[in-house]
């Protein structure tokens, strides 16, 4: 059951909110022009400005500080559907390792086969003069190997295939 | 000189080639095939692809752009900075075939090139040196009785080394040989000269730099300091000048001394002399590096005048028109190298495209950049965006201008180093001035980022449903009255 104090979630690119009514009734907001509002928190005040809104209304872009957050709302109704488990969202058994920006593949660590632990390095990615290990973030077995060392890769490119 | 090559890329280019235009010369660009839409490129008013991405396919193939100059009727190089500007060879190549290289002489340039020639160079000019050799050492038995006389730690540095390589840090005498081993073989295999010295290790120390000036008549001056102590992966991020920590005696001390070194190699051109300083504000020299520094906007700025134009004027003969009486400081000048890096996760490349980019504009407000609102950052170069650049009347001033241009300036796509530039100017270390070399190891930690992140995502949050109620309640008579329209219809 969702806690019966949360009445709205809000998720933006790296955080999600809870709030309850209250809380939000409570907030020291006013409307200063048609898209500029000035926040009093914790006495901080803080004027965010609204970039856009899809037309459900529960996609907001805001902008604090120079800072740009995509927020989706949820109210009582969407938590209740997502608890129902209508969600599509369900954590998503990794398959493959893809390259997460272009670059050359320096050297492979592993072998067809080879069973991994989480955190275990799969290759060396070498990008704008930088070395990056590409590890691996659950335990699994490399089932097969896409790229051979000196290989350019974009990003986005599949590097190895998991069981 | 009726033209000139620059022989670089991105915002360096840029900003060289809006000087060149200026002095009312024409530019030729050079450019790899990824950089065909680059600012640079669409700016000269000549250009030339050299070849493929990789900078030994392009922009370090000195034969290429020679043979380039000669077919154009190009008689000045300007190298800008990294890629052949500190190669002496090239400029060699470059004055043997009759253009006029905008720079030192490669015989300064080969000097101050390795560390050790450059101590040897200076030593008769009574210039304080960090306690040491100046010598290179490959026997561990005379390492450990220098580093017994001069006090552990140590530092045991390459001679053609730079960027960390080639380094490292003895406490004591039973790492000595492990460390030399790994030293040598470090400073062998990235720049195939395995020479390296002993110095000691100043433990807090601070990076401060000075400008030089020299024509090619005798007369050197130099523009006074740079503060370059905020650094990350021994790279720099923040520079400013005045330095907060330098009194006007030590001005005048440490800028003689820059004068004597650019003396002691007959130096020509503009030039930046670095110091190490440390707590008790002893100042020892460091290196010299023989070309135009990425942070010489903050000099610019707060001396009122051009250094490429100084350059172009210096390499056409002209005696300097400044005197060390016209170097007067006008205010305090910041900057923040807007790097493509992202702070959260140790400063790693992140690489994409520039979805938005906006830059902040305003009085006392310099961008030197080499990209557009779409433009991808290539994964073959260095991953400088901009070099932001502001002016203020006092150090203060200038902190909080910056602080609002980091607000203004509107990247997305890609991480960057502004959220830690923020961090820097807010913290009370910088404000004070009292940091060194160590600020980042010291003070920063991702988490304090992340922190205000958050903070100004929950206010996001608030405004959204806020916003969202809001509507609701406007729109709700807007509703009903459709409801009865279906009804009547129906």
């Amino acid at each position: 059951m969702p806690d019966s104090k949360t009445a709205y979630k809000v998720k933006s690119n790296a955080f999600e909110f809870s709030f309850s009514k209250e809380e939000i009734e409570s907030a020291d907001l006013v409307k200063i022009s048609p898209n500029e509002f000035n926040l009093i928190k914790d006495n901080r005040s803080v004027t965010a400005r609204l970039i856009s809104t899809d037309s459900s209304g529960k996609k907001v872009t805001v902008e604090v500080e120079g800072e740009t957050f995509d927020m989706e709302i949820k109210d009582e109704l969407d938590i209740l559907v997502d608890q129902m488990g209508f969600s599509t969202a369900t954590t998503k058994h990794v398959k493959e390792i893809k390259a997460p920006m272009p670059g050359l593949v320096l050297e492979i660590d592993v072998t067809e086969g080879q069973a991994l632990n989480e955190g275990d390095k799969i290759l060396i990615l070498e990008a704008m003069k930088m070395e990056n290990s590409i590890m691996i973030q659950t335990n699994a077995v490399i089932k097969r190997i896409a790229v051979k060392s000196g290989q350019a890769v974009e990003k986005g490119q599949l590097l190895v295939e998991l069981e | 000189m009726q033209k000139i090559l620059v022989a670089n890329r991105g915002e360096i280019a840029l900003r060289i080639m809006r000087t060149i235009r200026k002095m009312g010369i024409k530019s030729v660009a050079v450019f790899s095939e990824p950089d065909r839409h680059s600012p640079h490129v669409l700016f000269a008013d000549e250009a030339v692809c050299i070849g493929a991405g990789p900078s030994n396919q392009s922009y370090l193939n000195g034969d290429k752009i020679i043979a380039i100059c000669k077919e154009l009727g190009v008689d000045g190089i300007h190298p800008g900075y990294g890629f052949l500007s500190e190669n002496a060879d090239f400029a060699q190549k470059v004055t043997d075939a009759g253009i006029e290289f905008i720079g030192p002489t490669p015989e300064a340039m080969r000097i101050m090139g390795s560390k050790l020639a450059a101590k040897d160079s200076v030593k008769k000019y009574n210039i304080p040196m960090v306690p040491g050799v100046d010598h290179a050492i490959d026997d561990v038995k005379e390492a450990i009785a220098v580093a017994d006389k001069i006090g552990y730690p140590i530092l045991i540095k390459a001679s053609a080394g730079g960027g960390g390589k080639g380094m490292r840090i003895v406490d004591r005498p039973e790492d000595m040989k492990e460390q030399m081993e790994r030293a040598i073989s470090e400073a062998t295999s990235s720049f195939g000269d395995g020479s390296v010295f002993i110095e000691k290790y100043v433990t807090s120390p601070r990076h401060i730099e000075v400008q030089v000036v020299a024509d090619k008549h005798g007369n050197v001056i130099h523009g006074l300091e740079r503060e370059c102590s905020i650094q990350r992966r021994h790279q720099k991020v923040v520079e400013e000048t005045p330095s907060s920590v330098v009194t006007p005696e030590m001005r005048e001390k440490i800028g003689d001394a820059a004068v004597m070194v650019a003396k002691s190699c007959n130096y020509v051109s503009t030039g930046t002399v670095e110091f190490l300083v440390d707590d008790k504000l002893n100042f020892y020299f460091l290196e010299m590096n023989t070309r135009l520094q990425v942070e010489h906007p903050v000099s610019e700025m707060i001396l009122g005048i051009d250094l490429v134009e100084q350059q172009i004027r210096i390499a056409r003969g002209e005696v300097l028109s400044l005197t060390q009486d016209d170097i007067k400081p006008d205010g305090h000048a910041i900057e923040l190298r807007v790097y493509a890096e992202d702070p959260l996760n140790n400063f790693l490349p992140s690489i994409g495209t520039l979805t938005k980019y906006q830059k902040p504009v305003g009085e006392g407000i310099r961008v030197d950049d080499g990209y557009e609102e779409g433009m991808a950052i290539p994964i073959y170069y260095d991953p400088m965006i901009a070099k932001l650049v502001v002016h203020g009347k006092t150090r203060t001033e200038a902190i909080q201008k910056m602080l609002q241009a980091i607000k203004d300036y509107k990247i997305e796509g890609v991480s960057t180093t502004l959220p830690f530039g923020t961090f820097v100017f807010e913290h009370d270390a910088f404000f004070s001035g009292h940091f060194d070399t160590h600020f980042v190891k010291k003070y920063y930690t991702p988490e304090s980022i992340k922190e205000k992140q958050k903070a100004n995502a929950e206010i996001a949050a608030i405004v959204a449903v806020k916003y969202w109620l809001d509507q609701q309640n406007i729109l709700k008579p807007v509703e009903h009255k459709t409801t009865s329209w279906k009804r009547r219809l129906a």
